[in-house]
C-alpha cells in the first residue's frame, strides 16, 4: 500500500514535469514559420505579368497590398468574368481577381446592380474601389488590340462579330471591312473578346493561343 | 444491420458515457463540409456567402481578422469593413474562444485525409499519439492525499495562479505573418493561408471542370495546402497565426467553457482517480486538474470530447459558469494560468 502510494505520488510528478512550457522543438517551429513568412515577403520582388483587373482595381499596387484572397469577387460577378490569376501568371499575384472574358464582359452590373459593379461592392478590404462616380465609360478596365495575323477579317473573310458587339462604338472598320480599335473610346469590357471566333474549332487561325481581340491590361 | 450495430453502439456509448451527445459530435464533424458545400454552391450560382476568408451576404460579411489586420497593416490604411469586422470577431472570440477552430474551420477536416495516406485508416503518429493518452495512472484507484491537494487546488485556489507562456510557437508566426504584411505591403500570409487554399481548391476544381480552366494553379494549390496540414501534422496546434490570434484574445474569455459537476465527477464524489476528461482533450487541457494540462483553458474549441468521454456525465458547458464556493466548480474557467504551479 506504503509503496503503491508512493509510485502514484512520482507519476503526478512525473506528470507535471513532462508539462511543455516553451520546448526547444516549439521554439525552432516558431521562429521557422516567421522566417518563412517573412522570406514569403520576398516575392513581392519576384517578376509577374500584367493582368486585366475588375473595374477599380486597376491600381495594381493597392489591390496587391489590400486583397486578401477571399474570392468573394468572384461569386459576386453575374456574368462569371472574374476568375483566380493562374500561377503561371506570377506567384505574388496568384489567386487575385483578374478577368476572363471567355464567355461574356462586364458591363458594370447595369442590370443586376444598377451600374455599379458587384465585385466592388462585395470586396471587403477596398482593394477593388471605384472613385465616387466611376461610370463604365470612365473606368477603363484595358484597351482591346487585334492581332492583324490571327484575326479572321483581316484574311479577308468578312467576320464582324466585334465590331457588332462593341457597345461603346470603339471599333470600326476600315474601307475592306477589317476592324480597327478607337483605342480613346475603349474601355476594355471584353464585349469584343467574348465573341471573337478565331480560336474556336473549324477557325482557319491554326497555332493561335489566344483569341484575335483581347483585352490588354493598361500600363 | 449496419444500423443495428450503430445502434448497439451508440447504446454502449449511452451506457459509457451519459454526458455524450452524439448527435452534436456527428454535427461537428459534418458542419466544415457543409460549410465547403454551401461555398461551392456559391460559387455556382453566383450568389453566396462568400468563403470563411470574408463570411457574409454581399456586402454584409466578416472578414478574416488575420485578413483584416494583414490588409490595413499592408495598405497602411483604416479600412472600415475591416475594422467593423475585427470588433464582432473579438466580441465573438470573447464569448465563445476558439469555437471557430473546433467547429467551423476546413483545415481539421482536410487534415483528415491524411488518413487516407496511412494504412488501415490511422496514421503511425495517431496510434502513438492515443496510446501516449491512455492513463499512465491505474483508473478508479482512490486518490492520494497529493491528488486531493490538486484537485482542491483546480477548483478553488486557480484563480490566484496566473501568468506564465503568453507565448507560443504560434504566436512567432502570427507575429512574423504581421510583420511581413507590414514591410512588404501584402498580406503576406493569405497567400498561404490553408484555409484560404482549400476554398481556392474548391473553386479551381469546379472552374477546371465547369468552364475548362486547366492552369498550373490546380495542382500547386492543392499541393500547397496538403504539405501544410497533411505532412504538417501539428499545423493547428504550432503553426497556425489564426488560432494564436483567437487564443490571444481568447485569454479573456470566460464562458461556455467546459465546467465539471463536482456532485457527479468520480474524483470529487467518490475520491476515485479518473482523469478521463484531460486525456480525451486533443488540445491538451485537464478539466480536472488544470495545472497537469499542456494548454490552458483558452485553448477550448468547445470540441465537447471530455464532455463525451466523462464517465459521469459531469461535463457541461454553460453559458456562465456558476461561481463556486460551494457546488459546481467551473473545472478550468477560473484555472487559467494555473501551469505555473511550481515544478516540484
Amino acid at each position: 500500500m506504503e509503496e503503491d502510494k508512493q509510485t502514484t505520488e512520482s507519476s503526478v510528478d512525473d506528470l507535471r514535469a513532462k508539462r511543455p512550457n516553451i520546448s526547444r522543438r516549439s521554439m525552432c517551429l516558431g521562429i521557422g514559420g516567421a522566417a518563412a513568412l517573412v522570406a514569403l515577403g520576398g516575392l513581392k520582388y519576384v517578376g509577374s505579368t500584367a493582368v486585366v483587373r475588375p473595374p477599380g482595381g486597376q491600381d495594381e499596387d493597392r489591390l496587391v497590398s489590400a486583397c486578401v484572397r477571399c474570392q468573394k469577387c468572384y461569386e459576386a460577378c453575374p456574368r462569371g468574368v472574374i476568375a483566380p490569376v493562374h500561377v503561371e501568371d506570377g506567384i505574388l499575384q496568384t489567386r487575385t481577381p483578374k478577368m476572363y472574358f471567355d464567355n461574356g464582359w462586364c458591363d458594370f452590373c447595369a442590370d443586376e446592380n444598377g451600374g455599379v459593379p458587384l465585385c466592388v461592392e462585395v470586396c471587403p478590404t477596398r482593394a477593388l474601389e471605384l472613385p465616387a462616380g466611376a461610370t463604365a465609360q470612365s473606368t477603363i478596365i484595358g484597351k482591346a488590340a487585334i492581332d492583324t495575323d490571327t484575326c479572321l477579317a483581316y484574311r479577308l473573310t468578312g467576320c464582324r462579330f466585334c465590331y457588332d458587339a462593341c457597345p461603346y462604338e470603339a471599333i470600326e472598320l476600315d474601307e475592306i471591312n477589317r476592324p480597327v480599335v478607337i483605342a480613346d473610346k475603349c474601355n476594355g469590357c471584353g464585349a469584343c473578346e467574348s465573341v471573337c471566333v478565331s480560336l474556336k474549332e473549324g477557325s482557319i487561325s491554326s497555332g493561335a493561343t489566344k483569341r484575335a481581340i483581347v483585352v490588354e491590361p493598361q500600363a | 444491420m449496419n444500423r443495428d450495430t450503430e445502434e448497439k453502439k451508440s447504446a454502449r456509448a449511452q451506457v459509457k458515457a451519459p454526458g455524450a451527445k452524439p448527435g452534436l459530435a456527428k454535427l461537428r464533424r459534418a458542419l466544415p463540409w457543409i460549410v465547403m458545400v454551401v461555398v461551392a454552391l456559391g460559387f455556382g450560382l453566383h450568389k453566396g456567402f462568400g468563403t470563411l476568408s470574408d463570411f457574409g451576404w454581399m456586402d454584409v460579411s466578416v472578414l478574416c481578422p488575420l485578413g483584416a489586420l494583414g490588409t490595413m497593416l499592408a495598405s497602411k490604411l483604416l479600412v472600415p469593413r475591416a475594422l467593423i469586422s475585427l470588433a464582432i470577431v473579438a466580441v465573438l472570440i470573447l464569448l465563445l474562444g476558439r469555437t471557430f477552430c473546433g467547429w467551423i474551420c476546413s483545415v481539421p477536416s482536410v487534415a483528415k485525409l491524411r488518413r487516407a495516406f496511412a494504412k488501415g485508416g490511422r496514421t503511425k503518429k495517431d496510434a502513438e499519439e492515443a496510446a501516449a493518452r491512455t492513463p499512465k495512472l491505474a483508473p478508479g484507484a482512490p486518490l492520494t492525499d497529493k491528488e486531493k491537494a490538486l484537485l482542491a487546488q483546480s477548483c478553488h485556489e486557480a484563480h490566484s495562479s496566473r501568468g506564465s507562456r503568453v507565448f507560443d510557437s504560434r504566436g512567432a508566426v502570427l507575429a512574423g505573418a504581421l510583420g511581413s504584411a507590414a514591410i512588404f505591403g501584402f498580406p503576406v500570409f493569405c497567400l498561404v493561408c490553408p484555409i484560404g487554399l482549400t476554398f481556392a481548391t474548391i473553386l479551381l476544381v469546379m472552374r477546371a471542370f465547369g468552364v475548362g480552366d486547366v492552369t498550373v494553379s490546380l495542382i500547386v494549390v492543392p499541393a500547397l495546402l496538403l504539405a501544410e496540414v497533411v505532412f504538417f501534422r501539428k499545423w493547428c496546434h504550432t503553426l497556425c497565426p489564426l488560432g494564436a490570434l483567437m487564443s490571444l484574445l481568447g485569454r479573456a474569455n470566460r464562458t461556455v467553457l467546459p465546467t465539471i459537476d463536482n456532485e457527479k465527477c468520480l474524483e470529487t464524489s467518490k475520491d476515485r482517480r479518473c482523469g478521463a476528461c484531460g486525456r480525451a482533450c486533443e488540445e491538451g487541457i485537464d478539466p480536472r486538474h488544470p495545472q497537469l494540462g499542456a494548454a490552458r483553458a483558452n485553448e477550448c474549441t468547445r470540441c465537447r470530447a471530455c464532455a463525451d468521454a466523462c464517465p459521469a456525465g459531469a461535463i457541461t458547458f454553460p453559458l456562465i459558469a456558476r461561481t463556486q464556493d460551494e457546488g459546481p466548480a467551473p473545472a478550468i474557467a477560473a484555472q487559467e494560468e494555473a501551469k505555473t504551479l511550481p515544478h516540484s
